[in-house]
């Protein structure tokens, strides 16, 4: 690979961006994103996973017979998992209370297993390592930035601090209940894809087909 | 990988780990051997982290079921240590059918969750408003007292379903066991915004002052829309919007509240006999 | 012809290459909104045909006639009511107190007018604020401005309560507009319902305003709940009881959303919009079939717990938003199957889908928006397997 270092770890964030380019990770997008805390602790946990797992695959790139080579990037991944999930039962709880059933997920987390098949079966360790970084980095900025919308639109709050004071603790501020559900996060997400491209018109895809235009006669 | 006999050869003066290494990826012994070797250094490292965090993870857990309690009880103040201020409540476990406390099991380490699915330690319900299928015949119960010993009020724990999903919360009441001081539920998964709102401590507020029954005994209290004709002292506002949680939370109460639930251990409160 | 000149005069400003070529979607809004669209098609095929989209979108707004009368008469005639029991309020009241029409529910007039101070806010509101997204989208995208939102703005005020707040009723149609329809590509692309989209997003954003006991007539400490409602918790045999009849039920004087609670009304619309070929027939029967199909079976099954197993299908009819749903969103030509075959399961899958949500989904009372909305994302399954049917007994037929 012709990357640079810097645009390994840059290039996931908007050019290359896992959920708004390649559209993979929706599912725990859509689940932990009603609250910034919850967004942030899951972007932390899926970049560091997706950073040491694709290090750990890449060291072992070599070594992996290409048969079973799925079942080990997927071990490997989910020891890192729960680990992540015991550490954060041990020093989150709180966190890890809403977040354990997602913090599983991050297994199926189509971003960790693309990264690993994609990147670090083909590249040294530490390439692969800042390549997981960046992506995880990618995946989180959405999270946020849903994560916000979500929050302070849905209970008027960020990071639990009431930036809106909603109606039923005596502010002026009525809730919007949908951004609470998960379905939610599909038109935020979706409303994001399409401030990306028309920003960056490049990501547009190529139309499957074309109208043709025919001229009178 | 290429393969030549002169790599075989020299594999015999190597050791065991790096002749296996050197083989070519997609060999069946290699194969055994990546996917033996990784599942051992895996299931160690998982097993050693899950292990060493246990005790961090058992103090968190009963933490936060202290700071629910304390909560209740109107007694948690987050800058205090939850066990010291915990230290004041004392557990008992209690049998729902006597109304009375027993000693057979260690108030400590008892799970109510585990002894509601056991059919040892409880029964299934015929008639069944909360909706939870099995009863524990006992129940760890919590006493709070005044400094010079006497009773200050009791918490007990309650669940039942909702609409979603079954509600886990306690209830404090005052020593004559009649008077509510708090209700909190600790876990469930109700609509965000509806339902969800048993967290809202506006809500949570009414219900301090309300009455469980009238003076000759009757079970009055209630979450309805509007107040039943004995008065606002045993009616709780419904959640606006969220008909069915809040008819859940009515049944439940009421559920825990009467004969099959807590009516007999209240009976002795009111003896004076705890 | 003093208009016709004048836009004859103005146009070359607004096409191709014009001072404000921009804005030519506007000044095509306003011409073909006062006079027929003179745009033909230039290549062949030429099908020709009486029937355009403004004479559609047209007749379907004559056909809410009906509905919006009655519709006004029944949210005056319950405020009325109510404010009988619990005194009037409002700039409204003091409207109609200077108008001298008085609060009295027995006099029509007064109903009317009182329902119509209810009912112009909300309505202004949709179509300043969604007639705004369809101008941008227009302009932005080139094309012109369509008709069919006089259609949309119509029906998203009449499914919504009397006591709406504006800004939410903005919010709604804002949004109905924009991810009902315009992201998909505008009119004819859409495969949802704008109006119902944007009603949907409501009552899931706003619940608190878009569903309870106390929404449905805007007068402070009245409350009364739906049919539906009263029915999912205490049975249909409880509104006998609450002193509703089926007739009630039947022409409108109860308890919904403006324009919905006339089933009447909804079948005289129903009548034009089958008299001139604006819906198709098949979507109804369908519907009928399998919400009468699917209601009976439930009555047969029987429930002990659930009192709404045993509500017949005449009932079904005339409560909540299913007449006016039948009438005016089955039948919304792009939204809805465009096979003749698959147009009978889309109506039947609506019809099974709305007793489903009423009867047996324990959140839901009301079940009409939702197997709408449900029918429309699989309206282009449906046909593709007739479709796909039809193409393997062709193949088999010249095999």
């Amino acid at each position: 690979m012709a990357q640079t270092k810097r645009e390994l770890l840059v290039d996931p964030l908007v050019d290359n961006n896992p959920i708004t380019l390649q559209v993979l990770g929706i599912c725990s997008a859509l689940a932990v994103t009603s609250s910034l805390k919850v967004a942030f602790v899951m972007a932390l946990a899926v970049t560091l996973v997706t950073a040491f797992s694709s290090m750990f695959i890449s060291i072992l790139r070599n070594q992996i017979p290409g048969a079973i080579r799925i079942i080990v990037q997927m071990v490997i991944i989910a020891s890192l998992v729960i680990i992540v999930d015991q550490i954060l039962k041990a020093y989150a709880y709180e966190i890890s209370k809403t977040l354990s059933v997602f913090v599983g997920l991050i297994i199926t987390n189509c971003i960790v297993m693309g990264r690993a098949e994609a990147f670090a079966m083909k590249n040294p360790p530490i390439a692969s390592f800042i390549d997981g970084i960046g992506n995880g980095l990618g995946y989180g900025l959405i999270l946020m930035m849903v994560g916000v919308i979500r929050e302070l639109f849905g209970s008027g709050s960020l990071f639990g601090i009431t930036i809106l004071p909603t109606v039923n603790n005596g502010g002026w501020y009525v809730p919007n209940g949908l951004l609470l559900l998960p379905p939610s996060a599909f038109f935020v997400i979706g409303l994001l894809i399409w401030a990306f491209r028309t920003w960056k018109p490049e990501q547009v895809e190529e139309r499957e087909y074309k109208i043709q235009t025919v001229e009178a006669h | 990988m290429p393969e030549d006999s002169g790599q075989k050869e020299n594999n015999r003066d190597k050791g065991f780990v790096r002749r296996f290494l050197e083989l070519p990826p997609d060999s069946v012994p290699k194969t055994v051997f990546v996917a033996v070797a990784l599942c051992l250094v895996a299931s160690m490292i998982v097993s050693a982290t899950a292990v060493s965090l246990r005790p961090i993870q058992e103090v968190n857990k009963l933490r936060d079921k202290q700071i629910n309690i304390l909560q209740v009880a109107g007694r948690y103040d987050p800058s205090e240590n939850v066990t010291e201020a915990f230290s004041v409540f004392e557990p008992h476990v209690l049998e729902l059918d006597t109304g009375e406390f027993t000693d057979a099991f260690d108030p400590t380490t008892f799970d109510d969750r585990a002894a509601a699915e056991d059919p040892a330690t409880s029964v299934a319900l015929q008639d069944d408003p909360a909706s939870i299928g099995r009863k524990s015949k006992y129940v760890t119960v919590y006493l709070l007292r005044n400094e010079d010993g006497s009773l200050d009020k009791v918490i007990l724990p309650i669940h039942g379903y909702g609409l979603w999903s079954t509600l886990y919360g306690f209830i404090a009441l005052e020593e004559d066991g009649n008077d509510i001081y708090g209700l909190q539920f600790y876990s469930h998964a109700e609509t965000p915004g509806l339902g969800a709102e048993v967290d809202n401590p506006r809500w949570k507020a009414l219900w301090r002052g309300k009455k469980l029954a009238d003076d000759s005994g009757d079970l009055l209290i209630t979450v309805a829309k509007t107040a039943p004709p004995q008065g606002e002292d045993y009616h709780v506002d419904a959640l606006a919007g969220a008909t069915l949680t809040s008819r859940g939370v009515d049944n439940l109460v009421r559920f825990w509240m009467g004969e099959e639930g807590y009516a007999p251990f209240l009976e002795n409160l009111k003896a004076g006999e705890i | 012809m003093g208009l016709r000149n004048f836009f004859d005069r103005i146009e070359p400003h607004f096409a191709k290459g014009g001072k404000y070529e921009k804005l030519f979607p506007v000044y095509e809004m306003v011409e073909s909104f006062l006079y027929t669209p003179r745009t033909v098609t230039t290549a062949a095929p030429h099908a020709r045909s009486y029937i355009d989209m403004k004479r559609i979108m047209t007749y379907v707004v004559i056909a809410t006639i009906p509905c919006i009368l009655v519709g006004l008469y029944n949210v005056g005639f319950q405020v009325n009511s109510a404010i009988a029991v619990h005194g009037a309020s409002g700039w409204r009241a003091w409207l109609i107190e200077a108008l001298g029409i008085g609060f009295d529910p027995a006099n029509p007039f007064a109903n009317f007018m009182h329902g119509l101070l209810y009912f112009l806010p909300i309505y202004i509101t949709t179509l300043v604020v969604g007639g705004i997204w369809e101008v941008i989208f227009a302009t932005v995208r080139g094309h012109e401005v369509n008709e069919g939102f006089l259609v949309t703005s119509m029906l998203y005020a009449l499914i919504l309560p009397a006591s709406a707040p504006l800004w939410q009723v903005a919010l709604g149609i804002s949004f109905g507009v924009v991810i009902g329809k315009e992201v998909f590509g505008g009119t004819g692309k859409n495969f949802l319902n704008p109006a119902l989209t944007g009603r949907a997003f409501l009552y899931f954003a706003y619940p608190a305003q878009m569903s309870g006991d106390t929404i449905w007539t805007p007068v402070d400490g009245f409350s009364g709940a739906t049919a539906l409602s009263v029915s999912a918790s205490d049975g249909y045999a409880q509104l006998a009881a609450d002193g509703m009849s089926w007739m009630d039920a039947f022409i409108g004087t109860i308890q919904g959303s403006i324009g919905e609670t006339s089933t009447l009304a909804c079948l005289i619309g129903l009548a034009f919009l089958l008299f001139t070929k604006i819906a198709n027939w098949r979507l109804v029967v369908g519907c009928l079939a399998g919400m009468i199909g699917f209601s009976t079976l439930l009555n047969v099954i029987g429930s002990d717990t659930n009192p709404m197993f045993a509500m017949p299908w005449y009932w079904h009819l005339v409560v909540g938003g299913y007449a006016f749903g039948l009438v005016f969103m089955v039948t919304e030509p792009v939204s809805a199957s465009h096979t003749n075959l698959g147009r009978y399961f889309y109506g039947a899958l609506i019809g099974f889908m709305v007793v489903m949500i009423r009867v047996i989904n324990p959140a839901f009372p009301e079940g009409m928006m939702l197997a709408i909305l449900f029918g429309n994302v699989f309206a282009p399954l449906i046909d593709y397997f007739v479709v796909q049917a039809n193409i393997k007994r062709r193949a088999k037929r010249n095999a």
